[in-house]
C-alpha cells in the first residue's frame, strides 16, 4: 500500500550572500522582519517568513511545521502563492531536501518530474538523450530498451532521432523529453506544474498519453497555479501559505477556500 | 556543532554504497563527460594523448637540461611521475566542482551524492588511462624494464585513488558552502607541484630533502612510479599511503555524515 506520513517538518534555507549578512550585522535579524512587514503592503503573503536560526544567520522558514498522510489513489493539489513553500514540499516528498526537524515517510518509490529535460545533451542525438534521460530517471538498461520503440513511435520524429538535438526546434526537444519521461510507470509522482508537450496537432495525442500516464501512478502529488488543471486531475487539495498549511481535505473544499481568499486579497 | 547522530552515520553509509552499487550510472556520466569535451572535434580523444605527449617531451629534456640527467632517466620518470600526478590534480580540483557542476542534479532528483564523485574519479582514471600510452612508447624506446615490484603496483594505484577519493569528497563539501575554496585549490596545487619530486629527483634537494619527504604527495607518487621505473617503493611509502587512505576515510566519512544533507542548501 503507497502512502506517504508528513510529520511536523520544518525546512529553512540559509542565506549566505554577504549583503544581507552585512546588513543583519548592522540593523540585526529582527529590524529586517519588523522592517519587511511594515513595507509590505497589507495582506501581502508571498513569500516564506523571514527569522533568524539559532546560530543567529538569516533564514526564510520555507516550510512551519507541516504533518499530512496522503494515501494510495490520492490525487493531491497544491495551491498557494509564490514562495508559499509549494515547490519545497514537494522537493522534500522527492527526497532531495531533508528537512530539518520532523519526519517525512514515502511507502512506495518517489518520482520527482520537475525538469523534462534534465540530463539531455543537445551535441547528443535524440537516441542518445533517449539514453541519457532514462538512466537519469534511474531505469535500467532494459527497461530502457523496452520503452524504446514506444518513445520513439510516440515522438514521430523520425530520421531526426539520428541527428544531434541542437537541430531540434524546442517543441520537437520537448516532445522527446516528453515521450521518455512519461515511459515509466511511477508509484509516486511528484510533478511541479503538468508537464506537457507540443504544437496544436500534437497536443490531443499528448493529453492522451497523459492521461494514461497519470492514471497508472499510484500517487500524484502537483503543485500548480492553474485552478482549472488541478480541478480535472485532483481528488484532494492542500494550501500552503508563508510555509505552513492552512488546509487538506476533499479538493473542491479546499480550492473554494482558497479562491475566496485571493479574491478577498484583490479587493 | 559536531555532534553527530546515529541517523546522520546510517544515511551517510546509505549514500555511499548506493553510490557504489549505481556505478553504472557514474560510468555513463563519465563517459558522457569525455565524449561532450570531444565531440566534433577531428581527433577527438587523441588529444588528450597528444597533448599530454607533447607536455612529457618538453618536460623530459627541460628535466635533463637543468637537473643533468640523462635522457633516458629523465624522460620515463618525468612521464611516470606526470602521469598520477594529472590523476590527483584533476580528481581533486574536479572535486572542488563537483557538487555546484552538478547542482541541477542534485536539486532536482534523488541521487546518492557519491554518484558524482565517482563519476569523477573514473572519468579522471579513463583520461589518465589514455595517456598510458606515452608512457609504453617512452618505456619501449629507452627499454625500460619494470622491477618485479610491479605486482604490487595494481594495489598501490588502488591506495592511491583511495585517497584520492576522500580528498575529493572533502573538496566537494566545502567548496559548495565556501566558493573561494575552488581557487584555494587550485593554488594549493600550483605550489605542490614544485615541491614534489617530479621533474627533479629528490636526492636533488640535497640537505632540504625533508621537503619532498613530509610531502605525503610525494609518497603517493613513488608508490606508482618507481615499479614502473625498475625501483621499489620504500616500506615508508606503503605506510604514509596507507595511514593517509585509512585516516583520511575516517575523518572525511565523519565530517560528510555531518554535513551531507545540507550540501543540498547550498547549491
Amino acid at each position: 500500500m503507497l502512502s506517504i506520513i508528513s510529520k511536523d517538518i520544518h525546512v529553512e534555507f540559509p542565506i549566505y550572500d554577504t549583503r544581507t549578512r552585512s546588513l543583519k550585522y548592522s540593523l540585526g535579524i529582527k529590524q529586517i522582519a519588523k522592517g519587511l512587514s511594515r513595507i509590505a503592503p497589507k495582506n501581502m503573503n508571498v513569500g516564506g517568513q523571514i527569522g533568524a536560526s539559532e546560530t543567529g544567520r538569516v533564514v526564510v522558514k520555507a516550510l512551519d511545521g507541516v504533518s499530512f498522510e496522503i494515501s494510495e489513489g490520492d490525487r493531491v493539489g497544491l495551491m498557494g502563492h509564490n514562495g508559499s513553500g509549494k515547490t519545497t514540499l514537494l522537493r522534500v516528498l522527492a527526497g532531495i531536501y531533508e528537512p530539518a526537524t520532523g519526519v517525512i515517510q514515502a511507502n512506495g518509490r518517489v518520482f520527482p518530474l520537475f525538469d523534462l529535460q534534465l540530463g539531455m545533451d543537445p551535441e547528443a542525438t535524440g537516441i542518445e538523450n533517449i539514453w541519457m534521460r532514462g538512466k537519469m530517471l534511474n531505469l535500467s538498461t532494459k527497461q530502457i530498451q523496452d520503452a524504446l520503440d514506444d518513445v520513439i513511435d510516440f515522438t514521430e520524429l523520425g530520421d531526426y532521432l539520428y541527428m544531434p538535438a541542437r537541430a531540434y526546434s524546442s517543441g520537437m526537444a520537448l516532445r522527446l523529453a516528453f515521450a521518455i519521461s512519461t515511459a515509466i510507470t511511477p508509484e509516486i509522482l511528484v510533478l511541479d506544474e503538468m508537464i506537457g508537450a507540443g504544437d496544436a496537432s500534437f497536443i490531443a495525442k499528448a493529453d492522451a498519453r497523459l492521461k494514461t500516464f497519470l492514471a497508472r501512478t499510484g500517487i500524484l502529488v502537483i503543485a500548480s497555479h492553474s485552478m482549472g488543471m488541478l480541478r480535472q486531475w485532483c481528488n484532494k487539495g492542500m494550501l500552503l501559505e508563508q510555509g505552513k498549511m492552512l488546509a487538506y481535505g476533499p479538493f473542491e473544499d479546499v480550492a473554494s477556500m482558497y479562491e475566496s481568499k485571493v479574491a478577498a486579497e484583490q479587493r | 556543532m559536531l555532534a553527530l547522530t546515529a541517523r546522520q552515520l546510517d544515511l551517510a553509509v546509505d549514500d555511499l554504497q548506493s553510490g557504489i552499487s549505481s556505478w553504472r550510472l557514474s560510468h555513463f556520466l563519465a563517459w558522457q563527460d569525455i565524449k561532450q569535451r570531444y565531440r566534433r572535434s577531428t581527433l577527438g580523444p587523441i588529444w588528450m594523448t597528444l597533448s599530454f605527449g607533447i607536455q612529457i617531451f618538453t618536460m623530459g629534456f627541460l628535466s635533463a637540461a637543468l637537473f643533468g640527467a640523462r635522457l633516458e632517466k629523465s624522460f620515463p620518470y618525468v612521464c611516470a611521475g606526470m602521469l598520477l600526478w594529472g590523476l590527483i590534480t584533476t580528481t581533486v580540483s574536479d572535486g572542488a566542482g563537483l557538487f555546484v557542476a552538478s547542482a541541477r542534479y542534485i536539486t532536482q532528483i534523488k541521487c546518492p551524492l557519491s554518484v558524482f564523485l565517482i563519476q569523477a574519479i573514473w572519468r579522471n582514471i579513463m583520461i589518465a588511462g589514455h595517456n598510458v600510452a606515452i608512457y609504453v612508447a617512452i618505456a619501449l624506446y629507452f627499454v625500460v624494464i619494470p622491477s618485479p615490484s610491479l605486482i604490487l603496483w595494481p594495489l598501490g594505484l588502488l591506495l592511491v585513488v583511495v585517497c584520492l577519493s576522500w580528498m575529493a569528497l572533502v573538496a566537494a563539501v566545502v567548496s559548495a558552502r565556501y566558493r573561494d575554496v575552488p581557487l584555494i585549490i587550485a593554488n594549493i596545487f600550483a605550489v605542490l607541484f614544485w615541491l614534489t619530486p617530479l621533474i627533479y629527483f629528490p636526492e636533488q634537494l640535497g640537505r632540504k630533502r625533508f621537503i619532498a619527504d613530509y610531502n605525503p604527495f610525494t609518497h603517493m607518487i613513488a608508490l606508482v612510479r618507481e615499479p614502473l621505473l625498475g625501483a621499489s617503493p620504500t616500506l615508508n611509502d606503503w605506510l604514509v599511503v596507507l595511514v593517509l587512505a585509512v585516516a583520511g576515510w575516517i575523518g572525511t566519512f565523519l565530517f560528510f555524515a555531518r554535513f551531507r544533507s545540507r550540501i543540498v542548501y547550498w547549491l
